[in-house]
């Protein structure tokens, strides 16, 4: 051992002042250039924007947190916000047990594969277009297939998305169906990393399979779980794409969350100063889950 | 040993109806896209019947569908090469050099809501006389490819022997050529990943579209939500057009399956 040390020694440090001192850090420089153009100036932009009073017509004025506090006082904004909260906490929940279910199931049978996963990979990889346009058809209350069904258990018919009282859950059911697999998928990949020996000896110490998921299975999961929720968490709290195509954010204001409170004032009303201010809170509210989970990650490392 | 089986079994009928509820909708939308215009929305639903073409003569021959769908294969493509001629030596060198923060940084622009970049991109591309153009389209979905073909990359350039591209350097390769000649080949499978993921992140892409195309650059997907918009009560075509576009995703995924988690909670798994 020690004669192989000895042996390499004075051949590394030849190498090493053979090696070029050249740096490779320049090639990120494009890469840079292009996020300041396109994403550091226009991020800096939003929130010089979010201060200004802008109208149609008028010369834009600038009015420092004046948006804000409007932002504040608007039932709008607030409906918004409950609406947001609603959807991330619904489908987030939703999401986690029928993953670790789904994914844990995935485990003991061993069929995450070949056209198994194909199915399963199937529905996230879909445009959320193709997402909304199914919904519209397959929910349509008068001519979809869903009511149909429904009536051959004897339930329904529903109004799904055109009613204010079920359009929430709905948006909710629709993005567990295409998001579970992607959880299940993550759970599976974490379940199969962790040690063996620790579900062996649970089992021959006795414990049961409800005691063995609570106790062992679950804590030594957690970390996983967060990394799930982090990457649903984000696409939930700026949802936009399937409530904009199905609804555009109603029937009323019913489902009209944060994102799409935005992107109608700032592209259907051309309010940019007070579209602006909403975009800027709703991104300090996706960072601000983003860093919460970082923290719970943490705590739940083992 | 019978509870063994017995609780296979169970896993076995739980398992097929995820399946069922997983594949009935799109199975319901492609049937729905070959059924005849009488037939779309007949209850109780019509599982026997002719097959029939004329949704997507019809979505073809009455509207500017096969231009949408070439202005999506233009942008998806322009942008998943602009994503990946960007990332490629950059995952290289914070990778080499052992940089962390760019690659956080490019986490941000994943976290932050579209509709945040989309009002100065619309007064930028507006003064830059852009919009309606293929190439702002490009160029804004080049912000969703960067950061995927980057983090998709990583990992590939990690595991590349340093010596490689250390004795490439003591032969005199000049660092561009380092970079193609030689870290390039060993890396493909990993380009290949990132250039599929790309693709389909930027062809399903609908916000910047919905706001930054023109007549002449509208792609597949605005323009089915537009179907919508305008009423069109054929549902047929509606689900002929939803088929089309759902194609290219679903195809490109089943080559990159086994990859496809890992480069959709890149950043995530690691950090």
């Amino acid at each position: 051992m020690s004669t192989t040390v000895a042996a390499d020694a004075p051949m590394r440090s030849a190498r090493a002042r053979r090696r070029p001192t050249a740096s490779f850090k320049w090639m990120v420089i494009p890469a840079l250039l292009f996020a300041a153009g396109m994403i550091v100036l226009p991020f800096f932009w939003a929130i010089w924007l979010s201060a200004q009073e802008t109208m149609i017509g008028g010369e834009p004025r600038f009015i420092g947190l004046g948006n804000y506090q409007r932002l504040l006082a608007d039932e709008e904004f607030w409906n918004g916000f409950r609406l947001t909260m609603l959807l991330w906490l619904l489908s987030l929940a939703l999401q986690l047990v029928a993953g670790t279910w789904l994914g844990l199931l995935l485990a003991r049978s061993n069929a995450a594969r070949g056209l198994v996963r194909t199915v399963l990979v199937s529905p996230f990889m879909l445009p959320p277009v193709v997402i909304g346009m199914m919904a519209i058809v397959i929910l349509d209350p008068g001519l979809g297939v869903a009511n149909w069904l429904l009536a051959r258990i004897g339930l329904g018919p529903l109004l799904f998305l055109a009613d204010p009282g079920t359009v929430m859950l709905t948006v909710a059911l629709i993005d567990t169906w295409q998001w579970t697999p992607f959880v299940a998928l993550i759970v599976l990949g974490g379940y199969l990393s962790l040690p063996r020996d620790v579900f062996e000896a649970a089992e021959i110490d006795g414990a049961d399979a409800w005691q063995r998921f609570r106790r062992v299975t679950l804590p030594l999961l957690a970390p996983t779980l967060v990394t799930a929720a982090v990457l649903r968490s984000v696409d939930l709290l700026r949802f936009f794409d399937v409530i904009y195509i199905t609804t555009q954010g109603g029937p009323g204001q019913s489902s009209t969350t944060l994102n799409i409170l935005a992107y109608r004032r700032g592209f259907e009303f051309f309010e940019f100063g007070y579209a602006a201010a909403l975009m800027v809170t709703l991104s300090a509210i996706v960072f601000g889950s983003v860093l919460a989970f970082a923290r719970i990650r943490r705590s739940v490392a083992w | 040993m019978g509870k063994r089986r017995r609780a296979g079994i169970l896993d076995g009928i739980q398992l097929a109806l995820v399946l069922l509820v997983l594949v009935a909708p799109v199975a319901w939308m492609v049937l729905s896209a070959f059924k005849p215009r009488t037939e779309v929305a007949a209850l109780p639903p019509r599982i026997i019947f002719t097959p029939t073409l004329e949704n997507f003569v019809e979505l073809f021959a009455r509207t500017d569908f096969l231009e949408n769908t070439l202005n999506s294969l233009i942008v998806a493509g322009g942008s998943t090469i602009l994503g990946l001629v960007l990332a490629f030596p950059a995952a290289f060198a914070m990778s080499w050099h052992r940089m962390t923060w760019p690659a956080t940084a490019t986490l941000f622009a994943r976290m932050a809501p579209g509709t945040l970049f989309l009002l100065p991109w619309l007064m930028m591309f507006t003064f830059l006389g852009l919009v309606g153009s293929h190439l702002v389209l490009i160029l804004t979905h080049a912000v969703i490819t960067l950061p995927v073909a980057i983090w998709v990359l990583l990992p590939y350039f990690d595991a590349l022997p340093r010596e490689v591209i250390e004795s490439a350097e003591i032969d005199g390769c000049r660092q561009h050529q380092t970079l193609l000649r030689v870290a390039l080949p060993m890396v493909a499978p990993g380009v290949v990943v990132a250039a599929i993921l790309c693709f389909v992140f930027s062809w399903n892409y609908f916000l910047f579209a919905l706001v930054l195309s023109g007549f002449d650059s509208k792609t597949a997907i605005v323009a089915s939500f537009n179907f919508i918009g305008e009423g069109v009560t054929n549902w047929g075509a509606l689900m002929a057009a939803a088929t089309v576009i759902a194609l290219p995703p679903l195809i490109l995924t089943l080559l990159i399956q086994r990859h496809l988690v890992g480069g959709l909670a890149s950043g995530a798994v690691k950090g």
